[in-house]
């Protein structure tokens, strides 16, 4: 076999090697976020108060092997985006005195948005999220919503309330959390 | 189908299963270490200045995925983790260790004991975590934790229990960061991680 025919072989292994490295490297954490945005409120311990939209999972234990580096000092509310069809409004208002934030994800993991209750200065969070190609013809944006244009059309909504002792913050912190809603504009 | 044929269909495929199996190797060579995306250090704490952020590169993105998905920026939230002692030896749950410092310029503050494997160790007490508001801090205005497998009663330090034999890491976590700190996470007067006594067996 001549060695024309050998290198051009070595050349063939070695770009289908560097194609598949760059498909695992590239899809690994999009694999990875869609597991999450496909997990059932069931699945992650939903609390009463739950519905289809919006989970508000259990405080956080040795329990939880869902996500990874979970923080036992937050206390969360989620929820799945689509805005493929229709926009979605998303609004909170906690009035804690203590850190909150809730922050947007995008498909591909990356943390595209995120507000705090410093930057809403005791205001109630209202955003809308709209596709890449805006919202579709004829549907009314609130007109005190932020508008937040998405990278993705799926991702997560994830709301974070500082607790620095469940026990005692319980009756303040739940009811606080349960502000949390993500509606589909029709 | 002709030996020659077969033997260049053989051949093509081998290639083929050869390349991706190298792909896939080469992959999981690049990913097996979460913690070595790009980052700055300060002590033994090292800090990935592109967690969560739109900026990450394809590497930097898959590694937070995997160690620390769901991260926020570091203008919302610095995370700096610690897999090493100041003495460059690997933290392991065995071992107790001393950890001090003074309360980092942010917000809120915590510092939480991990296993190997990104999640929570299983205690009965739930105690995981010290944070800016659990800490106690002494005359000098510095705090103190304890980890380790066993309590030591003559020791009030706050424990976090370790239990088992495997990788320790801890995580220290800023939210809302001093700007002139996110902006130089290495600046971090870092909290030092000293092994106290003998390692369980």
């Amino acid at each position: 076999m001549s060695a024309a025919r050998w290198v051009r072989r070595l050349l063939l292994l070695l770009a289908i090697a560097a194609g598949v490295h760059l498909l695992m490297v590239w899809a690994l954490p999009r694999v990875i976020m869609h597991k999450v945005l496909n997990t059932t409120p069931q699945e992650l311990g939903a609390q009463p108060g739950s519905t289809a939209q919006v989970y508000f999972p259990p405080m956080t234990d040795a329990t939880q092997r869902r996500i990874v580096m979970p923080s036992p000092d937050l206390l969360y509310a989620t929820c799945v985006f689509d805005v493929s069809a229709r926009p979605l409004r998303i609004r909170a208002d906690p009035r804690l005195p203590g850190y909150w934030s809730v922050a947007l994800y995008g498909a591909n993991s990356d943390n595209f948005f995120v507000v705090n209750d410093r930057q809403l200065a005791g205001k109630p969070l209202d955003l809308v999220l709209v596709g890449a190609r805006g919202a579709p013809e004829g549907t009314p944006l609130p007109a005190a919503a932020r508008v937040v244009s998405v990278p993705s059309n799926r991702g997560l909504v994830l709301m974070r309330v500082l607790v620095a002792d469940y026990a005692a913050d319980r009756a303040v912190v739940e009811p606080a959390r349960r502000t949390l809603s993500c509606e589909a504009l029709r | 189908m002709t030996p020659t044929r077969w033997r260049r269909w053989s051949n093509a495929v081998g290639i083929v299963l050869a390349g991706v199996a190298l792909g896939l190797g080469s992959a999981w060579l690049a990913l097996k270490s979460p913690l070595s995306a790009p980052s700055q250090m300060a002590g033994a704490w090292r800090t990935s200045v592109l967690a969560g952020s739109a900026d990450a590169d394809l590497y930097t993105r898959a590694r937070i995925a995997i160690g620390a998905l769901l991260a926020l920026s570091r203008e919302e939230t610095l995370y700096y983790i610690a897999d090493h002692d100041d003495a460059g030896a690997p933290l392991r749950s065995a071992c107790s260790y001393h950890v001090e410092g003074v309360p980092p310029p942010a917000r809120w503050w915590s510092i939480t004991a991990y296993a190997d494997d990104f999640f929570l160790f299983p205690n009965a007490a739930r105690r995981y975590s010290l944070n800016g508001g659990t800490a106690r801090l002494d005359g000098a205005g510095r705090f103190a934790l304890r980890t380790g497998p066993t309590a030591d009663a003559a020791d009030p330090t706050h424990w976090l229990p370790t239990p088992g034999e495997r990788g320790l890491l801890l995580t220290l976590r800023l939210y809302n960061p001093d700007p002139a700190l996110a902006a130089a996470p290495g600046g971090l007067v870092a909290p030092r991680i000293r092994r106290v006594g003998d390692c369980a067996r």
